[in-house]
């Protein structure tokens, strides 16, 4: 390749992603933007995924999440339950640099993929394994959506906070949008990727062993951690005292004043009201206390604000303060257009719409593309011409029910 | 070969980051590097002292943390980065590390002469990582940001909530989150470097990293010009689908159903055959549509059972079903315990404690987590005198003089 600066991290490195679940998926999505050949293993009828939620349009054929988590991704089928299904996925992993897999622990077996034959068989590949509850442990079997992991790792107990739990106190916990704990098992994955990639030269492959609850519990140590100092948050005594969701006259904003001259500022952005400027709530501790007569003001005074103007200016006097931006909103601020955050991807029946490529500037992909609308659309490419079986091959697969 | 033979225990072994990080976002990326054998060296300073070394009241705690998860495994110097002799020791640090972190709002590191263009001149190949809530560009780059306000300008905090009310903030997990895509872009810069010997200033904007997580309905939104709104616990294609009452004080499970073979599983389960074959339930889309009335029912088998009995029963049956775990339910959970995700660490006083341990398991290099939270400055001398060769009266005379302060 010409100049090693364009080079992005994962060229060159092939990357097979036998997958059904959210979290390996978007594990895939992020290698494929890192620059990887990324192959995606499906049974002949699709991924499930392709299902899920309403078509983007008639002629797409899958859904937004589909769409979503298999950019930049080519796809072929396989039928796992006929040998010649599991003989041409040994010939793609021999080919690889990376097995990203969420079969069960209990099913490797049956299709070959135990972690000790791929060693055996590819001793210089990665394997990735991606589970709800890990490779190993008395809950490796255990089923887990979104739901379900988000719930394992912590904060499903904790959520909601603030307003919301102000106003509806006896209902369940509620989840975070989408899939937060799946995509963050996703990204962990590509984390432990990387980091078994850096000494693959040195070490050859190993096996990774990614847990999706175990990295929804990194990301909530802060409730552990607070455990440790001798408090069991719940959701009611972790929201904060005062500020949070405020209901402007055109929609929410957050505030939360950390620091004293953030406070001050917010003061300053209300007009100095007499209230605020009571002694008794100068010090960040007494104001703690009356969290519950500051919230009372603060939402007074925040009903007859409009949002945009109310971020801007309290923003210019150092007041953390934000509005909770929609879809449209987010699509197409002068913020979102300077960094280019979206791309401009063909779909079919819908033209080019934007999609977001990733959540950093660096060495992205100039162009992405959705996966095919058809299951197994580039088996000639990849069992034909990269695997080099033939035409007469790959018809009769298709003939026999393998591909 | 064992991994000893060939010399390599982890997958950062050697390497070094000199890591400027505040708050939560940005020390949780480098722990994360830590916890994969990089030497993590923070740089603090007695004149701003991070927020784990000082009460915290907005989070009801009242004295200096005893233990920061964050900063777990990561050796501490002091650095005044006001004086500019602190710039240059700090520039010294850069030259002899392979990886710069900072979370400053844009603008403070060139402001002070540690922009990437200086680190550059003293370490060619550096890779920099820079954390903020809006990134280093846009008009809004210099606006101020915690977890709840990033996930708000997200649009996360936006679409979380109950269908009839107000958004939610997000917290902690909003920052880790931030954190974990800065580890994980951080890898990438690393893994490129090994391979073509260049370095790069890596851009992380925390509001964007919320912004991944509604990629889907924004596609959706883009689409066809309907956002999908707050859902509650509500999923397509999924009934049921929600978090049910059990025996106990604000005691819950988790059940979710997708597919018909879990259905079929739940009714067995309950010893509700009638199910399979009711109008309401028997076909996915009037299960959905009728989910309501069985969150109700299914709250009626639930609320007076553990909720451990209900996911270990359902489990069995082909149910995904799971107890909605307090920080007590994580750290006493054998199967966390057991995969080393949650650890036993001892103080340097010699005192317990349990804490997070590394989400991965690797096979030949594993991940590990040593070390306690270190005491300010408690690195001094071995990055200050052994790595960037000063000697113990430059040390003193930098000590007094507040440089190393």
């Amino acid at each position: 390749m010409s100049d090693p600066s364009n080079r992005a991290p994962l060229s060159g490195v092939v990357v097979v992603e036998h997958a059904t679940s959210v979290a390996a998926s978007y594990a895939g999505r992020v290698l494929a933007l890192m620059g990887a050949t990324v192959i995606k293993v499906e049974p002949p009828d699709g991924d499930p995924l392709r299902r899920e939620g309403a078509s983007l349009h008639a002629e797409c054929g899958v859904g937004p999440l589909f769409a979503y988590l298999n950019v930049n991704k080519s796809s072929v089928t396989l039928n796992l339950g006929l040998p010649e299904g599991r003989a041409i996925l040994g010939e793609l992993i021999d080919r690889a640099s990376v097995f990203l897999d969420d079969t069960a622990p209990s099913d490797r077996a049956r299709l070959g993929i135990t972690p000790d034959e791929v060693a055996r068989r590819c001793p210089e590949l990665i394997y990735v394994s991606v589970l709800p509850f890990g490779a190993i442990g008395e809950h490796s079997e255990y089923r887990g959506y979104e739901l379900n992991l988000f719930h394992a790792g912590g904060e499903g107990y904790l959520m909601p906070n603030g307003l919301a739990l102000e106003m509806f106190p006896d209902r369940p916990p509620v989840k975070i949008y989408g899939h937060f704990a799946e995509f963050n098992g996703g990204t962990s994955a590509v984390c432990a990727t990387f980091a078994a990639l850096m000494v693959q030269q040195e070490m050859g492959g190993q096996f990774v062993d990614v847990s999706v609850q175990d990295v929804n519990v990194a990301i909530s140590c802060f409730a552990i951690q607070q455990l440790g100092e001798g408090t069991l948050e719940n959701r009611h005594e972790r929201s904060f005292k005062y500020g949070g969701v405020l209901e402007c006259c055109d929609g929410y904003v957050q505030v939360l004043t950390l620091e004293q001259h953030q406070w001050e500022g917010l003061v300053k952005l209300m007009g100095d009201p007499k209230w605020a400027l009571d002694p008794e709530l100068k010090d960040p501790l007494d104001r703690g206390r009356r969290g519950k007569l500051i919230n009372l003001h603060l939402r007074a005074w925040a009903k007859m604000q409009l949002v945009e103007d109310v971020v801007k200016r309290g923003q210019a006097l150092g007041v953390p303060l934000a509005k909770y931006a929609e879809p449209d909103e987010i699509l197409e601020s002068e913020q979102t257009r300077v960094r280019e955050m979206f791309h401009k991807v063909p779909a079919a029946g819908l033209g080019e719409i934007p999609v977001l490529a990733a959540p950093y500037q660096f060495m992205l992909p100039e162009k992405l593309v959705f996966c095919a609308v058809q299951p197994g659309a580039d088996n000639a490419r990849v069992l034909g011409e990269w695997l080099g079986h033939t035409a007469s091959d790959l018809q009769r697969w298709a003939g026999a029910g393998a591909s | 070969m064992s991994a000893g033979n060939r010399g390599i225990n982890k997958p950062l072994q050697g390497l070094r980051i000199a890591d400027f990080t505040v708050h939560a976002a940005g020390p949780f990326s480098t722990h994360l590097l830590a916890l994969l054998g990089a030497e993590c060296i923070k740089v603090e300073t007695s004149k701003r002292l991070d927020v784990f070394r000082k009460p915290h009241p907005v989070y009801g705690r009242m004295e200096a943390a005893s233990f920061a998860q964050v900063a777990a495994n990561k050796k501490s110097v002091q650095i005044n980065l006001k004086e500019p002799r602190g710039v240059e020791l700090a520039k010294r640090l850069v030259a002899v590390s392979d990886m710069m972190c900072e979370s400053f709002r844009p603008g403070v590191m060139e402001r002070l002469g540690l922009g990437y263009t200086a680190l550059k001149a003293v370490k060619p190949d550096i890779v920099m990582l820079s954390v903020s809530a809006c990134g280093q560009t846009g008009p809004e780059r210099s606006y101020a940001g915690y977890a709840p306000l990033f996930g708000a300008t997200g649009g996360l905090g936006t679409l979380t909530g109950y269908k009839d009310g107000p958004p939610v903030e997000l917290r902690h997990v909003m920052d880790h989150s931030a954190g974990l895509n800065a580890a994980t872009v951080a890898l990438a810069a690393l893994f490129r470097k090994k391979r073509t010997g260049l370095g790069l200033h890596v851009d992380l904007a925390a509001r964007e990293v919320a912004t991944s997580f509604i990629g889907d309905a924004l596609l959706q939104f883009a689409a066809t010009s309907t956002a999908p709104g707050r859902q509650g616990n509500d999923a397509a294609n999924k009934a049921p689908h929600n978090v049910y009452p059990c025996a106990g004080k604000d005691s819950w499970v988790s059940i979710a159903v997708a597919t018909d073979m879990e259905w079929r599983g739940l009714a067995g389960a309950l010893g509700r055959p009638d199910w399979l074959t009711n109008p309401k339930y028997a076909e996915a889309g009037t299960r959905w549509q009728n989910r309501k009335d069985l969150d109700a029912e299914i709250t009626a088998w639930t609320c007076d059972r553990k909720r451990e009995d209900v996911a270990r029963m359902l489990q069995a049956a082909g149910v995904a079903a799971f107890p909605s775990y307090t920080s007590q339910d994580i750290v006493d959970d054998p199967h966390l315990n057991q995969r080393g995700a949650i650890q036993s660490l001892n103080s340097p006083e010699g005192q317990s404690r349990k804490v997070v341990g590394p989400p991965w398991r690797f096979s030949r290099t594993p991940g590990s987590l040593d070390t306690w939270t270190p005491k300010l400055g408690e690195h001094n001398q071995y990055v200050f005198g052994d790595l960037l060769g000063l000697t113990r009266d430059e040390i003193d005379t930098l000590i007094r003089e507040k440089v190393i302060y």
